[in-house]
């Protein structure tokens, strides 16, 4: 630390750690005690500081949708661009080609909406990992991603996630039919991005149709408030922004590109039980609660049937994730619980009345 | 601190190989790390956004389509910078050969066809907006050095190859740069006290 008392302003200047501090506030609470215990610095510090600010001119980051937009753009741009090479290669192949087109070779459609790999738009870190879900069940799949909200996957969709989120956003890839539950975090915006179409939330809940083969993409919302625009190459956000309330409808046309926004009666788009179920429970059986539960989230829920047979469930669970619903049955229960592979145990001691 | 540095080069320049080799997650890991720092780099050439942004762009389809050969760079930012500093100001060039004047990028801002003319008072715009930055007082080239140096922290000899200067060049460049906010700072410390003031 006497180190620092004989400093010059070029010392501090050419202090690599504090230039740290000066332009990514890095190590706070270090240099603040440098400041306080050599008070004959302040002024050297003061100018120090000024001139690495004013090497620096103005801050102005891009924005992280419209980062997010350019580099699937040129993501995209370059899985086109290694298909046409390998169509390209060799005699041998063009005939396969040719007689492939002549064929009907539809997957070239497919290719163009959803470039491969679909899921590269995920940023990555060197601590995260990609982690993708295909439910090829008949049954609904259930997925809780790393934040709690819950996703409900149709037969044949598919999500990608990292097994960490990012500090300031949440990015989720899906494809096919999937109804979402995000967990409430302003802070933390959620992305889907689902073929052309970027969605936006911080905590709602809303389903999407997003098939590789259909000519569009709809959502329909359940609760809260959608943000959504085109993820598509060559087009600015801004422009192709559309907010979305309640039992609004939307339908992206792949082909014009359009939007349509309709009202609905019920937000029912893909015919999954969690659409029209609010979970509003009067006086309710645990038995109930819980099959409604295991129904709509296709999950199994073991509980002490005997126990419990005097618990009743008064509640407005909404659209809140499973885990939050659970959490929030449990404390009326006072209980516990635990959840291992989409199978939820419940430790309860009953309720007596 | 030091070695979660040292951790970080290291798995840049492993994703740097694997981008060679044609990996797209390590390419898209690439854009990430590296957009916004070179976008801001760019501002130093040019007002017009948009046109830097495409010129990372182009910039990252240009390395992906070139990646094979690319396997023995090891200072990756800096070679990025490089690549960016050359395409921008080629791009600058044309654009005022384009419109029939000198293609000196110096003189470039002393234009008067409209669009130069508009890009000209948007630039005197910012500049009466920050009132007094000491740093527009000094030649273009000493505050790009000074940014590569203090900013992004890059030794005199990737500057001088980024730039494309003599070493020396850039040790002159960098002390008599910061030689000159020096005095520019003590005439004007009262100044700046009320505008951080007001900033505050």
């Amino acid at each position: 630390m006497n180190n620092y008392k004989n400093f010059e302003v070029t010392d501090w200047v050419d202090d690599p750690g504090f230039r740290k501090w000066v332009y990514k506030g890095e190590q706070d609470s270090f240099w603040i005690s440098i400041l306080e215990n050599t008070p004959s610095q302040a002024e050297n510090i003061e100018q120090a500081k000024d001139i690495l600010l004013m090497v620096r001119g103005e801050f102005d980051n891009i924005p992280e949708q419209e980062l997010a937009l350019r580099k699937s753009k040129l993501l995209d741009y370059i899985s086109q661009e290694g298909q046409v090479r390998s169509w390209w290669r060799g005699r041998w192949f063009q005939v396969a080609a040719v007689l492939l087109l002549t064929l009907g070779f539809g997957g070239y459609y497919r290719k163009q909406f959803f470039p491969v790999p679909y899921n590269a738009v995920l940023s990555r870190s060197g601590s995260t990992a990609i982690i993708e879900i295909i439910n090829n069940t008949e049954q609904v799949k259930l997925v809780t991603l790393p934040d709690g909200s819950s996703v409900i996957l149709k037969k044949d969709a598919r999500i990608s996630y990292p097994d960490k989120f990012y500090a300031d956003k949440r990015e989720v890839v899906m494809l096919g039919e999937a109804f979402f539950e995000v967990q409430k975090n302003p802070d933390k915006p959620f992305y889907i991005y689902s073929g052309e179409m970027l969605t936006k939330v911080t905590g709602t809940s809303f389903s999407i149709k997003a098939n590789a083969t259909d000519k569009q993409v709809q959502l329909v919302v359940k609760t809260g408030v959608v943000e959504i625009s085109r993820n598509k190459a060559g087009e600015e956000t801004k422009t192709n922004h559309l907010t979305l309330n309640p039992n609004q409808l939307v339908t992206l046309n792949r082909e014009s590109n359009e939007f349509k926004t309709q009202n609905v009666n019920e937000p029912v788009l893909i015919n999954l039980p969690i659409e029209s179920q609010y979970f509003t429970f009067k006086k309710s059986s645990l038995k109930d609660v819980f099959s409604t539960l295991e129904l709509v989230y296709g999950v199994h829920i073991n509980f002490d049937k005997i126990v419990t047979v005097k618990c009743n469930i008064t509640a407005r669970l909404g659209d809140e994730p499973i885990l939050e619903k659970l959490e929030m049955i449990c404390e009326v229960l006072n209980a516990r619980f635990e959840m291992k592979n989409n199978t939820v145990s419940i430790y309860s001691d009953g309720c007596e009345k | 601190m030091k070695q979660t540095e040292y951790l970080h080069d290291t798995y840049l320049s492993e994703r740097w190989t694997q981008f060679c080799a044609g990996d797209k997650t390590a390419f898209s890991d690439l854009v990430d790390h590296n957009f916004n720092s070179l976008y801001h780099y760019g501002t130093r050439f040019s007002p017009d956004k948009d046109l830097i942004k495409d010129c990372i762009q182009d910039l990252f389809l240009e390395i992906w389509e070139k990646r094979e050969k690319l396997d023995h760079i090891i200072s990756i930012k800096p070679y990025l910078f490089q690549s960016l500093r050359n395409n921008l100001i080629s791009r600058l060039k044309k654009q005022s050969r384009f419109s029939g004047l000198s293609a000196n990028e110096e003189q470039f801002s002393n234009d008067s066809t409209a669009e130069l003319k508009w890009i000209k008072d948007e630039t005197d715009a910012l500049n009466s907006s920050r009132l007094v930055n000491g740093i527009e007082l000094l030649p273009k080239r000493q505050r790009e050095a000074l940014y590569l140096k203090y900013y992004e922290d890059l030794s005199h000899e990737e500057i001088a190859s980024i730039m494309g200067l003599q070493r020396q060049a850039v040790a002159n460049y960098l002390h008599y740069g910061i030689l000159k906010l020096r005095e520019y700072w003590k005439c004007k410390t009262i100044l700046l006290t009320m505008i951080i003031d007001l900033m505050i």
